[in-house]
């Protein structure tokens, strides 16, 4: 019993300094992006060295050409600088903001290639989300590890049915429609397994916006 | 009593992972028009939804940029570096962006003289003009610049090209040395017509070059290019 309360009281520690880091880190984005929009090159190059790796982990995913990705993180990175009054903290966090725009840009540009099922099919086989990567040591540079565990636990915690249409629609950036032929499911099962799934995860990681 | 928000929780969902077909993504519009502007419950679940997708990103392992990638968008966002030790490398870049060029034909001078395509937009007399076709080896079309030499201002006007993407134009580049400087952006029209001018200066350039780049303009093409003419001395 008093090992259980031990490591109970351990398990809220963790995920208080979790928030604490979470709230820093959000906090330091959001004044990152107050002085790009004083024109502020230095804060500019923080904000690119800290989520660059990711943006472009997330474009690569994606699009699944690495010159295509470059081009696509670079835009949402110019669009930053160029507009950083876009950022509307009312909406979200920076880091959200970021990827989404990095996102968005991935998922237009993945839908003009015709060869996406073929990709995103590879991709599914031969590269899994979390497998050991010699891209690690940028992971360790990059400040963000416990928010990175917290969504990869999020994403393992779902039931199977929503995590595989949920990857097959942001990371391989398949339409519902498209993922329903590829399943042969029914439109609505792929619309259901997607909030359902959507709903948990919304609950673990992205609840509220900071 | 608040309004049932089932329909549109799910299509927000959807449309926060980039997955929402048109079909749908009109019926949200149309869903969220009929909830008004004011409808919290709705800011609520988009925002949170938003949230959720862009924290996502943050499960793949981070990939390394490659060198010379940081500072060829510092570049593009600040304008080139004036050198140093920290000086970018963007002689470099510019130097392995012209190599594909190498081997394209000069371009064919059409004719010289009497050119009105300037007269017919500025109303101006009829001068010394020039007009160059550009080739490419991949673009269907006619690409054209006519310009006057010594003097500043280029039109760009082409025929029969291909419809370009969503979010994508044709920028002109004016290469002196091998340093490309923007020109203009233009977007064919549906029939695959384009119009474009520029009053930029057309000192000391040897090469015009068109890439297709995002409507944003960048300042340095991030692409190969798809037309190119020389231009005579």
């Amino acid at each position: 019993m008093a090992t259980t309360l031990l490591l109970e009281r351990a398990d809220v520690r963790t995920l208080e300094e979790g928030c604490v880091t979470a709230d820093l880190s959000e906090a330091r984005d959001r004044e990152l992006v107050q002085r790009i929009g004083r024109g502020d090159e230095e804060a500019f190059r923080g904000l690119f060295g800290r989520y660059a790796p990711s943006a472009m982990a997330l474009a690569r995913r994606v699009a699944r050409q690495p010159f295509l990705a470059e081009e696509i993180v670079q835009e949402a990175f110019l669009a930053v600088w160029r507009n950083p009054s876009g950022y509307d903290q009312q909406r979200g966090s920076v880091r959200a903001w970021l990827m989404g725009m990095v996102h968005h840009r991935a998922v237009d540009a993945v839908r003009r290639e015709e060869s996406q099922r073929r990709r995103v099919e590879e991709s599914m086989v031969s590269d899994p989300l979390v497998s050991p990567d010699p891209a690690d040591d940028v992971a360790d540079r990059v400040d963000l590890p416990e928010e990175r565990k917290a969504v990869r636990a999020a994403l393992d915690g779902l039931p199977a049915e929503q995590r595989e249409v949920i990857e097959l629609m942001y990371f391989g950036g398949l339409s519902q429609s498209t993922i329903s032929e590829r399943l042969g499911l029914p439109l609505g099962t792929v619309k259901s397994r997607t909030l359902l799934g959507m709903r948990r995860l919304r609950g673990a990681i992205g609840g509220t916006a900071r | 009593m608040m309004r049932d928000h089932t329909r549109i929780e799910e299509l927000l969902a959807i449309r926060s992972l980039g997955g929402l077909d048109p079909r749908d993504e009109a019926e949200l519009e149309r869903e969220m028009a009929s909830h008004g502007p004011d409808c919290e419950e709705c800011r609520r679940l988009e925002t949170e939804f938003e949230e959720t997708a862009g924290r996502l990103a943050l499960a793949l392992n981070p990939v390394a940029v490659r060198e010379g990638f940081a500072e060829e968008t510092f570049e593009r966002a600040f304008g080139p570096a004036t050198g140093g030790a920290g000086a970018r490398p963007a002689e470099t870049r510019r130097r392995g962006w012209l190599r594909p060029l190498v081997g394209i034909a000069a371009a064919v001078v059409l004719f010289a003289g009497g050119v009105l395509v300037g007269t017919a937009v500025t109303g101006e007399q009829p001068s010394e003009k020039t007009v160059l076709t550009f080739q490419s080896e991949t673009e269907p079309g006619t690409l054209a610049a006519a310009f006057t030499p010594g003097s500043s201002g280029v039109y760009m006007v082409g025929t029969g090209l291909p419809t370009l993407p969503q979010g994508k134009v044709y920028e002109l580049w004016l290469f002196t040395g091998d340093t490309p400087a923007s020109a203009m952006c233009a977007t064919p029209t549906s029939d695959g017509s384009v119009f474009g001018f520029s009053d930029a200066s057309l000192e000391g350039v040897g090469l015009m070059a068109v890439t297709v780049e995002s409507s944003a303009c960048p300042s340095a093409p991030t692409t190969q290019p798809v037309f190119t003419a020389e231009v005579s001395a």
